[in-house]
């Protein structure tokens, strides 16, 4: 009840923001006299509107408003404003239109790289790349975005929330089996945390992101990488995801996809290997089917 | 003389190894035939302590040079004799397995109960080493979860660290701002007669755009 009533409402405020921005007159107008006045006050009609849409939960009307609004910040050069307007309105689209909800972020992430705020416009990448992964499912674009973000927090020495986003690349790229990138990636982050007190019980899952992706290619490029990183890095040998990896090597050696498959079965019944394992691993396994020439 | 020596040997080791067999088998009879074979033995025995007599004698009757051999082949007998005597009166009183079965039921049933203990032993195992696993499973995910922790610490102490930055630079701006208008305002008043509507507006100008969002 409230809120259809909010709704109409804001409806008239829309309208009535309207008349002001046209009666300010044409630009030239606008920049003398009550102008300007007049312009803030359509702004703060505008995000009023806006309020009380999303009250009604009319999120497509409240972009829109949140977008004129946004505008009018620009004219009056108030970019902070026009910055957090637009991400208002994308966060209003969120919920309507991933579309034009990436456009708004978009204008938001370049006012504030214009300014020079790289931490907020990353944290924006950030946004955009999760509605490509999950509404419009375009995994290129998301991990373009990604990968931006990372670079920007890589510029402002926010080596951790670098690492969150380049381990998702990472992630992306193996599934769409861009592996020697994946394989870049994990090994860059396997080497930066296992210096870290606090990251390095993490650097081991990285090294076997690593191992595994090498293994994809060739096995002769895994068995060379996992040499390496027990040299790098000597707990990564006591780890049950080394043994699991040489076990799994053996069995390749010898094409046994039996053993292959004991192998994944004994570590999955201690600790259940999550989506991304699996698809690999699959896909390393019918490797030594495809060589075996039979079905199983 | 010696070869009378050798003839008494043999019949004693004969006469010894009758009487070991024998007395093994004593404790697995009863009645009549124990009773019949006690009374061999007891006979075999005393046939074996005259044999040890009489090459007594003839050790007696050898020259003084090879009698040390023959003596001390003449202890190692009696002391066989003697053990033979002790076996022999503990088998007499000695409990054979016969007599256990006869007891506690019969043969079957012994096994059968060896078997349950057997089955429940390796049960107790099983469970044992079922529960250690799930323990290790659990210790695991939580290693897992505390490798997430870890991360997200992580990368909260330099959120943390770039605002306490961004605190330090926008007070010292604040400062500087503070100074500025402090500066501005003993201009005014040296100059013009202190207009205060310039005051408050030029103040609220100020610190209108200040930075909102820190992280």
């Amino acid at each position: 009840m409230d809120n259809s009533g909010k709704e109409k409402e804001a409806i008239q405020l829309m309208a009535d923001a309207d008349k002001k921005c046209k009666t300010s007159g044409s630009f030239l107008g606008g920049m003398f006299g009550g102008g300007p006045q007049k312009v803030e006050e359509a702004c703060e009609m505008y995000c009023r509107a806006a309020n009380m849409f999303k009250m009604a939960k009319n999120w497509s009307a409240a972009g829109n408003a949140f977008c004129k609004a946004a505008r009018l910040h620009m004219q009056l050069q108030n970019k902070h404003d026009c910055a957090t307007s637009f991400i208002d309105a994308g966060n209003a689209f969120k919920k309507s239109d991933p579309n034009e909800a990436i456009k708004c972020l978009n204008a938001a992430i370049e006012i504030y790289t214009d300014m020079g705020r790289f931490t907020i416009a990353a944290k924006h990448h950030i946004n955009i790349a999760e509605i490509y992964e999950s509404e419009l499912v375009d995994i290129e674009k998301a991990i373009a975005h990604y990968e931006q973000a990372a670079d920007y927090y890589k510029g402002e020495e926010s080596n951790s929330s670098a690492n969150k986003c380049l381990l998702k690349v990472g992630a992306y790229c193996a599934q769409l089996e861009q592996y020697q990138r994946a394989i870049e990636i994990y090994e860059q982050v396997g080497a930066n945390t296992m210096d870290n007190p606090l990251l390095k019980y993490s650097a081991k899952e990285y090294f076997f992101k690593a191992s595994l992706c090498h293994f994809i290619v060739d096995e002769l490029n895994a068995k060379i990488a996992i040499e390496k990183y027990e040299e790098m890095f000597p707990a990564f040998s006591d780890s049950r995801e080394c043994k699991l990896l040489k076990k799994l090597l053996e069995a390749h050696e010898e094409q046994n996809s039996e053993a292959f498959t004991e192998a994944i079965k004994d570590f999955d019944s201690i600790s259940r290997l999550d989506q991304w394992h699996t698809t690999l691993l699959l896909r390393i396994k019918k490797t030594i089917q495809g060589d075996e020439g039979d079905l199983k | 003389m010696s070869s009378d020596f050798e003839a008494y040997e043999q019949d004693f080791g004969t006469i010894t190894a009758e009487v070991t067999n024998k007395i093994g088998r004593i404790p697995k009879l009863s009645g009549e035939e124990k009773t019949q074979l006690v009374l061999n033995v007891d006979k075999q025995l005393e046939e074996v302590r005259e044999l040890l007599e009489q090459m007594d004698l003839e050790v007696r009757e050898i020259p003084i040079q090879s009698r040390p051999m023959y003596n001390s082949r003449l202890k190692s007998y009696k002391g066989e004799i003697e053990k033979l005597e002790k076996d022999f009166k503990r088998s007499r009183i000695a409990y054979s397995d016969e007599v256990r079965n006869d007891l506690l039921g019969d043969d079957a049933g012994s096994s059968e109960n060896q078997r349950a203990h057997l089955l429940d032993n390796t049960e107790k195992l099983e469970r044992s080493s079922r529960r250690l696993e799930a323990g290790y499973q659990i210790a695991v995910e939580t290693e897992q979860v505390g490798q997430e922790i870890l991360s997200n610490l992580h990368s909260d102490r330099e959120k943390i660290q770039k605002a306490r930055e961004r605190l330090r630079e926008t007070d010292a701006n604040l400062g500087k701002s503070s100074r500025i208008l402090t500066g501005m305002l003993r201009r005014t008043e040296r100059g013009k007669n202190g207009p205060a509507v310039m005051r408050s507006s030029s103040r609220n100008g100020f610190f209108s755009s200040s930075p909102v969002a820190l992280i």
